[in-house]
């Protein structure tokens, strides 16, 4: 199926009313992994509203994409709790060892490093998440472990 | 199997990063053990904690490694849950069920005194239900402190086709968990909150804005939702009252609750000018209570016991229970509910267990990444509105956070500006333009190229942020970094130019 028609499928699955441009922004890329800059004119169609209002808000929220991620996303949480727990030694342990810096892609498409600005994990700091794996009391010494199952 | 062993193990996402899934996995396949998964109490450095039955009540097992089986099994060595200090010295209201009950249990939620705020509220009129609140004294517990009655009554009274009742789930002050705990370990007391709401304002409709990165907490509640529903709960004088789960997508600007509702309604996370408030004109211009999650899960105790119990509790200005969130190098992190009223130093001391082994104190913050941070001689401040307000501080959602002698003032300065300037929704000049110089100067003065006159500008800039920011993000950004000037002065001018 080529990526217009996908695009097309997927805006009439999430048709609702009133129009709703961020839920149909994360449904796209719940599907096709990112959302496709190339499919804003559609999804403006799609929506009745006009494609610097859907850009606008495809720019606005972090967690939307405009290109794929790597198979496995790791996110190391900078919160105020992780801070103080040493998450900054922790991300830079992670840059090292993959070799990749924040928002970024390990060359072959295996990880994608970025930030979060809280887990809600404080109690059990400092955390990192990979994919829908969190992993909180990480220590620097145990970064090598935690990749080896992803890797 | 009947021979089996019921275990208790939470199941909250804190307890699973500490290892409790490791425990389930472990132990998923020995007929001895029946696990039960519950929510957590919210003493997190315990996690994983294993509890059994005994005549004597619970009995509990701490930080459980899987080879821990056989000595649990055996009964040896655990420890009666009620003589734990940090869990027997709270007073838990809004929390009691945590650790006790299993989270889609509505039996269980109703045995324990659950659905009774809500069979109270139907009794009531609508007026009746607000004049408990008023009684009550309850205050927004998402940070602004607003009497709730107050803005339950101007949604009430505003004619409109549709209401709606909205609770704001995008808990996102660094430092804060008590929301997560209980969409994820007691869903049902905040659906319960949102239909008395929903009963006293003659509301149609409701949504829970939950943030992206509380997966669990979202799954929890949509089958929650989904049991509630079932049981004809989601019923108002016979006329239905969807609820419905709306997941953001990583913005903090969105726990503002009109940027919130421009998030539901699908644009930009981008605040709005107030007034006109939600409660005239919130969702789609229709009078809407935004509250949050903590708020609304505290309601249905106000109704059930009566708004002057509720009274009764914390200090004059400030009644009732708080939920504070002890993280950062303290010793013992975790959920601590008690009236308003402590000091700091209490609550550090007597649930804190003073700081992690290794660390000497430094400064507290309170209140997320735009709270005050307050050096050791600062701790003796009671937590309540009016105390932290006459100090220049905020509560915010109850989140405290230990920073210890390691920490480099300077940078966490800038860590906090640079969360500003990333978080900003770019609609008031004075948070957008303002936050990313803050950054600059900050960052200038860390490389060593800062002189005396930018801890001036700093003062000036911070200054004309908290005056005329549309909303709290711009204008509470400058307390952490002049709060940090102010208590560490040396700290910073050790790293200026000559």
């Amino acid at each position: 199926m080529s990526n217009h028609e996908q695009v097309e499928k997927i805006l009439r699955q999430v048709r609702s009313e009133p129009p709703n441009m961020l839920k149909t922004l994360l449904a796209l890329q719940e599907q096709i992994g990112y959302v496709p800059v190339d499919a804003i004119p559609d999804i403006a169609h799609s929506l009745r509203t006009t494609t610097t209002q859907i850009a606008g808000v495809l720019s606005y929220y972090p967690d939307l994409r405009v290109t794929a991620a790597g198979r496995h996303v790791i996110r190391v949480c900078m919160g105020e709790s992780c801070y103080a727990n040493g998450c900054g030694r922790l991300l830079r342990v992670l840059q090292d060892s993959l070799r990749t810096d924040v928002g970024e892609t390990t060359s072959g498409g295996k990880f994608t490093l970025d930030t979060m600005s809280c887990a809600g994990n404080c109690a059990v700091s400092p955390t990192v998440l990979i994919d829908q794996d969190l992993y909180g009391r990480v220590l620097p010494s145990q970064v090598e472990t935690m990749l080896e199952r992803y890797r | 199997m009947s021979s089996a062993t019921r275990l208790y193990l939470s199941n909250d996402t804190s307890a699973r990063a500490a290892g409790a899934g490791l425990l389930a996995d472990a132990w998923a396949e020995r007929p001895e053990v029946q696990l039960i998964r519950l929510s957590s109490r919210g003493a997190f450095f315990l996690e994983p904690m294993v509890e059994r039955d005994s005549p004597e009540g619970r009995v509990a097992w701490f930080n459980v490694q899987p080879d821990d089986l056989s000595s649990i099994l055996a009964g040896v060595g655990g420890t009666p849950v009620r003589s734990i200090p940090f869990l027997a010295n709270q007073t838990r209201f809004t929390f009691a069920n945590f650790g006790e009950t299993e989270p889609l249990a509505l039996d269980e939620y109703q045995a324990r005194g659950g659905l009774k705020g809500l069979e109270e509220a139907f009794r009531l009129t609508p007026d009746g239900i607000i004049e408990e609140l008023r009684v009550s004294q309850l205050r927004g517990r998402g940070g602004a402190a607003f009497p709730v009655w107050n803005k339950w009554k101007v949604a009430q009274q505003t004619k409109a086709s549709e209401k709606y009742v909205v609770a704001n789930a995008d808990e996102g002050d660094a430092g804060t968990y008590c929301d997560r705990m209980i969409l994820e370990g007691d869903p049902f007391r905040l659906l319960e909150g949102m239909l008395i709401c929903a009963r006293a304002i003659g509301a149609s409709r409701g949504y829970v804005y939950c943030r992206q990165e509380y997966p669990a907490a979202a799954a929890m509640l949509r089958a929650a939702i989904r049991k509630a529903d079932e049981a004809e709960l989601l019923d108002i004088d016979g006329e239905p009252f969807p609820i419905e789960v709306v997941e953001g997508a990583g913005s903090y600007v969105c726990g503002e609750e009109t940027a919130l509702l421009e998030s539901l309604e699908g644009k930009r996370g981008v605040v709005r000018a107030r007034p006109p408030y939600p409660a005239q004109a919130g969702l789609y211009g229709q009078p809407t209570i935004v509250s949050n999650v903590l708020t609304f899960a505290t309601i249905s105790q106000i109704l059930s016991r009566g708004g002057t119990w509720h009274a009764s509790l914390g200090t004059e200005q400030s009644r009732g229970t708080i939920a504070l969130q002890l993280g950062g190098r303290v010793k013992h992190p975790g959920l601590v509910e008690v009236p308003f009223g402590l000091s700091l130093r209490q609550v550090l001391d007597q649930f804190g267990g003073g700081m992690a082994p290794g660390s000497r104190f430094k400064a507290v913050q309170v209140g997320g990444p735009l709270g005050s941070l307050f050096p050791s001689t600062g701790l003796d401040l009671p937590i309540c509105y009016d105390a932290f307000a006459k100090a220049g501080a905020v509560l915010g959602h109850g989140g405290i956070v230990v920073y210890d002698h390691e920490t480099d003032m300077v940078d966490l300065a800038r860590h906090f500006m640079a969360f500003t300037a990333d978080e900003s929704c770019g609609k008031c000049t004075p948070c957008r333009i303002g936050s990313v110089r803050g950054r600059e100067i900050l960052e200038r003065i860390q490389a060593g190229g800062g002189t005396v006159d930018d801890l001036a500008l700093l003062g000036d800039l911070g200054e004309t942020m908290k005056l005329a920011s549309l909303c709290a993000l711009g204008g509470r950004a400058p307390y952490p970094v002049l709060t940090a000037i102010e208590h560490f002065p040396a700290e910073f001018r050790s790293k200026l130019r000559a």
